[in-house]
């Protein structure tokens, strides 16, 4: 797999993994009022490349994350993952996606949560990296539990692993760490770094924290409010593996304050 | 399950409920309140508990419980299965909606006689008792087969989930309380069906006996049978309130 290589000049559509292009998203309301969500929002993400998007609330984060696991459909433009269709990719089982409400089924144990992608896959459940996953999130011993048991920063944690469990080949994360503390969300943004340095899976990260994109991303995106445009990109500059120490540098600080001033609303500021 | 504060205090108001229920119905019977065909409970589970009067009890239960598990288990079965073809068939939706409504807005009674001739006296309990429970858990499970939330529905998507596997480890599951629940609402209506078929002429059962000792006037016989259907029809409901209970807490 290549580096992440996002200034690299564009070439087909095609040698993007994901090519959000141009694409805007107007839903009709109940009323038949139109809403639109998205307008032109141009997004090309390389293989093997780690993008963050930030925005206000409600400015269409969760929408570019559907529309990319063909959940939605476009209403301009057009969405390819790896070339083709968004559908052949969750057709193909190589998706993962860990949604903003995790949605885990009830009536399933933790185990069998995770387990279901190899199930729905037709699939041999892999019990070993079912747990190497569950030690990751740090849920050891939790396998027979059930979701109602588990605090919801838990069941986030749980839908991560569900995500990852098929090593799928793109990785839509809907700010997966919403609910957790601030120590608990600075170790799972360091334990996904490592597993995303060693398995380097294209993934598309939602955020609210300025801190957890740059830590993590390769390239930060940031969106204005509705209509959802991209206002800002900035590429990242820390080498990889990051330490959690580089969130000390004057550097990121400095980012960090660039990136919090984009998320203002005009006027404010 | 934990017996917790609350439910301790239900539990003792329900047995101080029925008691009560029981003494007041005993009082009235002592004291003829209610005329003679209104025995106390005493005479009435002594008539029960005769030994020599066991052999016909045993008889008519065997004979009427069986026509309220076939007629149960046919019309869960049909009724489960039918709801299952409809939600993989969209097509055949509308038409069988149509179809169930309509038996079911014609009175069992009015089928009886159609019933008598087409299948046999025997088996005409066992119809009705088919016809109400299919009723139930065709409405029940159609509703239920579509009680999975969009994020589950979205997760399945995802997923790249076949329609099979989506019924199976989706549909189902989630379908499984209301499911639950049509079959113990449809316990008190397969008792009925049951029941009531062996008024038209049946040869055996708790409804035969009802019939006959109405005529000839046996009262404390008239009470034992109807107090032995109502009985079993309430333990079943009970079990089946348990058995809720716990899908309740698991699958939603
Ligand atoms: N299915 C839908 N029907 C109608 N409107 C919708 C639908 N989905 C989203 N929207 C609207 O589109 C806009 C963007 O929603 P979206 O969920 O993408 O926001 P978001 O950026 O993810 O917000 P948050 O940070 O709060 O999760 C919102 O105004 C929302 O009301
Ligand atoms: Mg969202």
């Amino acid at each position: 797999m290549n580096a992440p290589l996002s200034s690299a000049p564009a070439t087909a559509p095609e040698a993007w993994a994901i090519n959000v292009d141009h694409v805007g998203k107007t839903f009709t309301l109940d009323g038949g009022k139109e809403l639109k969500a998205i307008d032109d929002v141009d997004i090309k993400i390389g293989q093997g490349e780690f993008v963050a998007l930030l925005g206000p609330s409600g400015c269409g984060k969760s929408t570019i994350l559907r529309l990319v696991a063909a959940l939605e459909d476009v209403s301009t433009g057009r969405v390819t993952v790896e070339g083709s269709n968004p559908t052949a990719l969750s057709r193909a089982h190589r998706l993962g996606v860990a949604f903003q409400d995790h949605a885990l089924l009830p009536w399933l144990t933790i185990r069998d949560n995770i387990a279901l992608p190899y199930k729905v896959a037709g699939r041999p459940v892999d019990d070993k990296r079912i747990a190497e996953l569950l030690a990751l999130v740090g849920l050891s011993g939790f396998e027979k539990a059930r979701p109602r048991q588990l605090s919801g920063g838990m069941r986030q944690r749980v839908s991560i692993a569900r995500a990852l469990v098929l090593k799928p080949d793109v990785l839509l994360l809907d700010e997966p760490f919403g609910a957790l503390d601030a120590v608990t969300r600075r170790h799972m943004n360091v334990e996904l770094q490592r597993i995303w340095s060693e398995q380097r899976i294209t993934t598309l990260l939602v955020t609210h924290s300025v801190e957890e994109a740059l830590f993590l991303a390769d390239r930060v995106i940031v969106m204005s409010g509705r209509p959802g445009r991209i206002i800002k990109e900035i590429q990242v500059p820390f080498a990889r593996p990051r330490s959690p120490d580089v969130q000390r540098t004057m550097e990121f600080h400095h980012l960090a304050d660039e990136l919090t001033l984009a998320l203002e609303p005009e006027g404010h500021h | 399950m934990k017996m917790t504060a609350e439910r301790w205090q239900s539990l003792t108001l329900g047995i101080v409920g029925i008691a009560l229920f029981l003494a007041a119905w005993e009082a009235i019977g002592v004291n003829r309140l209610a005329g003679l065909t209104w025995p106390p409970l005493s005479a009435v589970f002594q008539f029960m508990f005769d030994p020599t009067k066991a052999q016909l009890f045993i008889r008519a239960m065997e004979a009427s419980f069986s026509m309220v598990i076939l007629g149960y288990v046919t019309g869960s079965v049909v009724g489960i299965a039918l709801a299952g073809l409809v939600h993989v068939l969209p097509v055949v939706r509308p038409g069988m909606d149509r179809l169930a409504s309509v038996i079911h807005a014609i009175p069992a009674i009015a089928l009886a006689p159609l019933f008598i001739v087409l299948i046999s006296r025997e088996f005409t309990g066992m119809a009705i008792a088919a016809l109400n429970v299919f009723f139930i858990l065709y409405v029940s499970t159609t509703s239920g087969l579509n009680n999975s939330t969009a994020g589950h529905r979205d997760l399945f998507q995802v997923l790249g989930s076949s329609r099979t596997t989506r019924l199976l480890r989706l549909d189902l599951p989630a379908a499984l309380p209301a499911v639950v629940s049509g079959m113990k609402y449809s316990v008190p209506a397969a008792f009925i069906g049951a029941i009531l078929g062996e008024w038209f002429g049946s040869s055996r059962g708790l409804g035969l006996l009802m019939v006959s000792a109405m005529q000839n006037f046996q009262i404390p016989l008239l009470w034992s049978a109807v107090f032995i259907a109502s009985t079993a029809s309430l333990i079943v409901f009970g079990l089946m309130g348990l058995l809720e209970q716990f899908v309740y807490g698991r699958y939603k």
